[in-house]
């Protein structure tokens, strides 16, 4: 018989329970070394800032193809899957209708209550400016209006 | 405060922002311009629900009777139903919340002079003194102009002041939510 054969079929015989204790001791090795690590300690002694410092993200973002990105994406089977109807049918459309235009009668009060406070204000610079007295600002204010009985600061 | 919100508001209004912008004028005594396009509102508003008030009277009365009736500007029962209806417009909105229609969409207020709610006697002294300051071409609205707490005749009569109760700094974070 082939002596090198035999020694082949040795190796071959040894190697599979090797390979499992390798993996074992491995294991345990990586275990007592996670389990004697402190991370917060090893996280405290990580300046980020630094880290971040040396990170220059707009080199990052130009390396991003984002027109290659978005050409890789394939939208149809994914609006293919999207059931319109269902999503019509679970969507208040008349709450969505009233919060945006609830939202710009809003924001038009805002508007036409700020427009008009600058009014007040400059009416009284020039009122004051008329009087010779330097205008501070609007006077008061008389008291909390939803307290009771509070007394007037002026 | 007072001084500290003066100084905001006078560093805004150099910077070219809105006052209200820089911060809450909540509490703070209502200037003329808000003070006369409520009521520009409010006179507006007014006469409109009289209007449609003695419309739906004819119309009912037509319904009723068959007979039309024609409310003539110089008919004197009009003009008495006219000012009756100007006083409980006035009184019951100041005495019921401090504010008018068009006063809440300016964000002003009627309060006591303390601050606290204006109250039904003082809401209704202040409304049938208000045609006081009409007097004279309008001087009771002087007080206004050139008084420390920004007070016409009528507010001075009845005790009470006009301020703002809207919070411009609650808006201005409103519009930001809104941009972002």
């Amino acid at each position: 018989m082939d002596p090198l054969g035999r020694l082949r079929s040795v190796g071959d015989r040894l190697a599979p329970p090797a390979e499992a204790l390798a993996q074992r001791v491995a294991e345990r090795v990586a275990d007592l070394v996670v389990s004697a690590l402190d991370v917060n300690a090893l996280l405290d002694r990580v300046d980020v800032d630094a880290v971040l410092d040396r990170i220059d993200v707009d080199r990052l973002l130009d390396r991003v193809d984002v027109d290659c990105l978005l050409a890789r994406v394939d939208l149809d089977p994914i609006l293919a899957r999207v059931d319109l109807d269902e999503l019509l049918a679970q969507t208040d459309l008349g709450a969505v209708v009233a919060r945006s235009s609830g939202g710009v009668a809003s924001n038009a009060l805002d508007v036409v209550r700020s427009q008009t406070v600058g009014l007040d204000e400059f009416i009284a610079r020039w009122v004051g400016r008329l009087r010779r007295r330097p205008y501070t600002g609007p006077p008061g204010p008389p008291g909390p209006p939803d307290e009771p009985r509070a007394v007037a600061r002026s | 405060m007072t001084a500290r919100t003066g100084r905001a508001t006078a560093a805004g209004a150099r910077a070219g922002a809105p006052a209200a912008a820089q911060e809450s004028l909540q509490g703070h005594y209502a200037g003329f311009a808000s003070r006369f396009a409520a009521y520009v509102v409010d006179a507006g508003a007014s006469t409109v629900v009289f209007m449609l008030i003695l419309a739906a009277i004819s119309f009912a009365v037509s319904v009723v009777t068959g007979q039309s009736i024609n409310w003539n500007r110089n008919d004197t029962w009009a003009s008495i139903a006219y000012l009756a209806w100007l006083f409980i417009y006035f009184a019951y909105s100041w005495a019921a919340s401090g504010k008018t229609f068009g006063m809440a969409l300016l964000g002003v207020r009627v309060v006591r002079s303390d601050g606290a709610d204006a109250g039904a006697r003082r809401a209704v002294v202040r409304t049938l003194a208000l045609p006081l300051s009409f007097l004279v071409f309008g001087l009771g609205f002087v007080g206004i102009l050139l008084g420390r707490r920004r007070r016409a005749l009528h507010d001075v009569i009845a005790g009470t002041v006009v301020i703002y109760s809207w919070d411009a700094r609650a808006a201005r974070l409103r519009f930001l939510s809104r941009a972002s």
